[in-house]
C-alpha cells in the first residue's frame, strides 16, 4: 500500500491571534506555527499501517515550519518527504491546496491519502471530502480506527454521543483522521537528529480549479464575555467568589 | 429562491438538527421562495410527520439501513440537487456533513462556506459569519448563489415540528444508492451508558488539555468528589486516554445540560461548546482570556487551573456543605 499523508502547519490558537491591518486574514508575523492535530494523528495513522502491513509513507507538509515537521515525519517512519510550498502569510485553505494533493497522490501512486479531518483554518471546506471528490475516490471523515482488511480498509467513525460506526471500503480510498488507534508516538532526540539527514523534496502549488469560495470581507473578534462575570486572576479571590456564587445557586451541598 | 436544507436521521429517528437546518433556510426565505427539506435514512416516515416547516420535503428511504453512509448520502442529494438546480444548500456540520459538503462543492464547483453561525441575504448574495480558529475569529463573507453552506449545529433555533402535506413527500428508494456505494456500514456500536450518563448528570466538572497530564486528573477528580459532580473531559484528554469514552462532552461526545459545568483548561472550541453551551452556570478557567469558553460562561476566570482547584477544595473541604 502506498500512503500519502498531508501535513499542515497552522497558527497555535492557544496563543494571541491578532487580525491583519486589512481586516482580511490575521497577522503571521509573530505566530507561532504547529502541525494540526488532527495531521499528526493522520501522520500516526499512517505509520502505523506501515508497521502494520508493510505500507511506504509519502509526507506533504504544507506552511511555516514544514521542514522541521517532516524531520519529525521521517523519524516517526515516513519514507519519503516533500514541502509543498505555497504563499507566505497565505492561510492554508484546502480548498486551494486539494487539486495539488490530489495530483501528488495520482504521482505518486497512492493508494490511501490520509490528512486530519479539519483544521481550523478551512473555512471554504474540509480537505478529504475535496481531495476524495477531485479523484472520485471514497473518503471518510472523523476516523478513530483504520485497519487493513484484505484489498480494502475497515474504519471506524465516530458519530455523536460516542456511537462509533464500522465501514468496509475498497481501496484507493481518503480518510479524514479525527484520533489514530493509537496515541501519536514520541520521538527521541537522537531519531530526530539521524532523521535530519533525509532529503526534503520540494512541490509547489497548482492551479485549484475552483473559483473562489467566497470573498472575506472582514475578520472580528467575537465579542468578549458575552455577559459572563469575569472573576479576575487571582486564584485565592476566585475561590472565595466561587464558593459564595455556589452556594447562592444552591450547589453548595451535595 | 429554492433552497435545500440537509436533514438526517438515525434508526427510526430524525436528529434535531435537522430542524434547525430547515429554520435556517427559513429564516432567510422571502415570500415565492421554497425551503425544500432532503432527507437520507431509515427514518422517512419521522421526517415526513416532523419536518413541516420546509415546503416539499424529498425523503430517500433507506428502509434497510440504520444509518446511511456518506457516499450514498452525497450521491442522493447530488441526483437532488440536479433535478431541483436549488441556489442553496445548507448542510449541517456532522459526522455525516463534513463528507457531504465539500464533496459536494467539490463536484458542482460552487463555493463552500463551513463553520456558518449567521446567513443574511444581500441581492444575489449571501453574508455570511462563519467560525474560525477554534472560535477565536469570527469571518465575515459575501458568497455568491448558487452555494453550499456547512452550518453548525446549535446557531439556528429549532422549526416547530409538524407534519409535511402529503402532497408535497416526494419518496424514492434510497436502497440502489446504498448497495453501490463503494463504503459498506458494517456496525453501529452505541456505548452501554449505565455506567456513566453525563447527560442526566446535574455537576459536572470538565478538564481539557490545560491539565497537562494523565497524573493530574486526579486533582480535579477529588474536587468533583468533593462537589458531588461526574469528571468530564475534552475530546484531547480522552483521546490521550486519560478517561474512558463516555466521558467525553461535545459533538462526538455527550450533549450535557447539568447544574453546574466547571470548566478547566478547556479552550471552548465550536465542537466542545456544541456539547456544553445549554448548561444552567457554566464556570470556566482558563489562562488564556481570550479563550472562546469565556463567551459562553457566566462566570470566567484567568488564573492557573491548578491554584484554582487547591483553593477551592480547601475552602469547600474546610466548610462542607457551607
Ligand atoms: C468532528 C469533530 C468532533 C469533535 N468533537 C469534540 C468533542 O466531542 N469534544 C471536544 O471537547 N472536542 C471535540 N473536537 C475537538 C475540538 O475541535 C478541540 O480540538 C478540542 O475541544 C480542544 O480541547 P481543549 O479545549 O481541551 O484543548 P485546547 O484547545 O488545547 O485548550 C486548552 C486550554 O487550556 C488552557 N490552559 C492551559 N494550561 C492551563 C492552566 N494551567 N490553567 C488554566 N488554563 C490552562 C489554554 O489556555 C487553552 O485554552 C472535535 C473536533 C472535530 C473535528
Ligand atoms: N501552567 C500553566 N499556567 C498558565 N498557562 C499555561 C500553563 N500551561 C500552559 N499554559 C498556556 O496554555 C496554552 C496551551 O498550553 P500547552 O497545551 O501546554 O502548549 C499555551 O498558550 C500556554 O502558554
Amino acid at each position: 500500500m502506498n500512503i500519502l499523508v498531508v501535513l499542515r502547519m497552522i497558527p497555535d490558537s492557544a496563543g494571541e491571534l491578532q487580525l491583519a491591518e486589512d481586516g482580511r486574514g490575521i497577522d503571521r508575523e509573530w505566530l507561532d506555527f504547529q502541525l494540526n492535530d488532527f495531521d499528526d494523528h493522520a501522520l500516526e495513522e499512517a505509520i502505523l499501517l506501515k508497521e502494520g502491513s508493510g505500507a511506504t509513507v509519502t509526507a506533504v507538509a504544507i506552511g511555516e515550519g514544514a521542514n522541521r515537521v517532516l524531520q519529525m515525519a521521517a523519524a516517526r517512519g515516513a519514507d519519503e518527504v516533500i514541502a509543498l510550498q505555497t504563499e507566505d502569510d497565505a492561510m492554508i485553505s484546502s480548498r486551494t491546496i486539494a487539486a495539488t494533493i490530489a495530483a501528488t497522490a495520482r504521482a505518486k501512486s497512492a493508494d490511501l491519502v490520509l490528512c486530519g479531518v479539519q483544521s481550523t483554518e478551512d473555512v471554504f471546506g474540509q480537505l478529504a471530502p475535496y481531495v476524495g471528490a477531485l479523484l472520485d475516490w471514497p473518503h471518510v471523515s472523523g476516523t478513530n480506527r483504520v485497519l487493513p482488511d484484505g484489498a480494502g480498509l475497515r474504519v471506524t467513525q465516530e458519530r455523536g454521543a460516542g456511537v462509533a460506526v464500522t465501514y468496509e471500503m475498497a481501496l484507493p480510498a481518503v480518510l479524514g483522521v479525527q484520533t489514530a488507534s493509537k496515541a501519536p508516538r514520541y520521538v527521541s532526540g537522537s531519531k530526530l537528529r539521524e532523521a535530519s539527514k533525509t532529503p526534503i523534496g520540494r512541490a509547489t502549488l497548482e492551479p485549484s480549479g475552483f473559483e473562489r469560495s467566497a470573498e472575506i470581507r472582514e475578520l472580528r473578534l467575537p465579542t468578549q464575555g458575552g455577559s459572563g462575570e469575569d472573576l479576575g486572576n487571582d486564584a485565592e479571590n476566585v475561590a472565595d467568589r466561587l464558593v459564595a456564587i455556589l452556594a447562592a445557586n444552591g450547589l453548595a451541598r451535595k | 429562491m429554492k433552497m435545500i436544507a440537509c436533514t438526517e436521521g438515525r434508526s427510526d429517528r430524525v436528529e434535531a438538527f435537522s430542524l434547525e437546518m430547515i429554520n435556517a433556510a427559513r429564516s432567510i426565505a422571502a415570500a415565492g421562495d421554497e425551503v425544500v427539506a432532503f432527507f437520507a435514512g431509515q427514518a422517512a416516515k419521522a421526517a415526513a410527520s416532523s419536518f413541516g416547516a420546509a415546503d416539499r420535503l424529498i425523503a430517500a428511504d433507506a428502509a434497510g439501513s440504520d444509518l446511511i453512509p456518506a457516499e450514498a448520502y452525497a450521491r442522493l442529494l447530488r441526483d437532488t440537487i440536479a433535478a431541483e438546480q436549488p441556489d442553496l444548500v445548507l448542510v449541517p456540520y456532522s459526522a455525516n456533513g463534513l463528507d457531504v459538503a465539500a464533496d459536494i462543492a467539490a463536484r458542482t464547483g460552487w463555493p463552500l462556506l463551513s463553520y456558518v453561525n449567521e446567513i443574511k441575504r444581500d441581492g444575489e448574495s449571501l453574508n455570511v459569519v462563519a467560525q474560525m480558529y477554534g472560535g477565536k475569529v469570527l469571518a465575515e463573507c459575501v458568497v455568491k448563489l448558487p452555494a453550499v453552506l456547512m452550518v453548525n449545529p446549535g446557531a439556528f433555533e429549532e422549526a416547530m415540528p409538524g407534519p409535511v402535506d402529503a402532497a408535497k413527500v416526494q419518496q424514492f428508494d434510497a436502497m440502489p444508492a446504498i448497495e453501490s456505494s463503494r463504503v459498506k456500514m458494517v456496525a453501529i456500536d452505541v456505548p452501554d451508558y449505565a455506567d456513566v450518563d453525563l447527560t442526566t448528570a446535574e455537576r459536572i466538572v470538565c478538564v481539557g488539555r490545560g491539565i497537562g497530564d494523565e497524573a493530574s486528573i486526579d486533582i480535579a477528580r477529588d474536587l468533583a468528589t468533593i462537589l458531588g459532580a461526574e469528571i468530564a473531559g475534552s475530546r484531547p484528554v480522552v483521546d490521550n486516554g486519560w478517561l474512558p469514552k463516555l466521558r467525553q462532552v461535545g459533538k462526538s461526545g455527550q450533549k450535557v445540560k447539568p447544574k453546574l459545568y466547571l470548566a478547566l483548561g478547556v479552550s471552548g472550541a465550536p465542537e466542545h461548546l456544541e456539547g456544553m453551551s445549554h448548561a444552567d452556570l457554566i464556570i470556566a478557567v482558563n489562562t488564556d482570556p481570550k479563550a472562546p469558553i469565556f463567551n459562553v460562561a457566566h462566570y470566567g476566570a484567568t488564573c492557573d487551573l491548578f491554584d484554582l482547584v487547591a483553593s477551592l477544595s480547601d475552602r469547600l473541604q474546610a466548610s462542607p456543605g457551607r
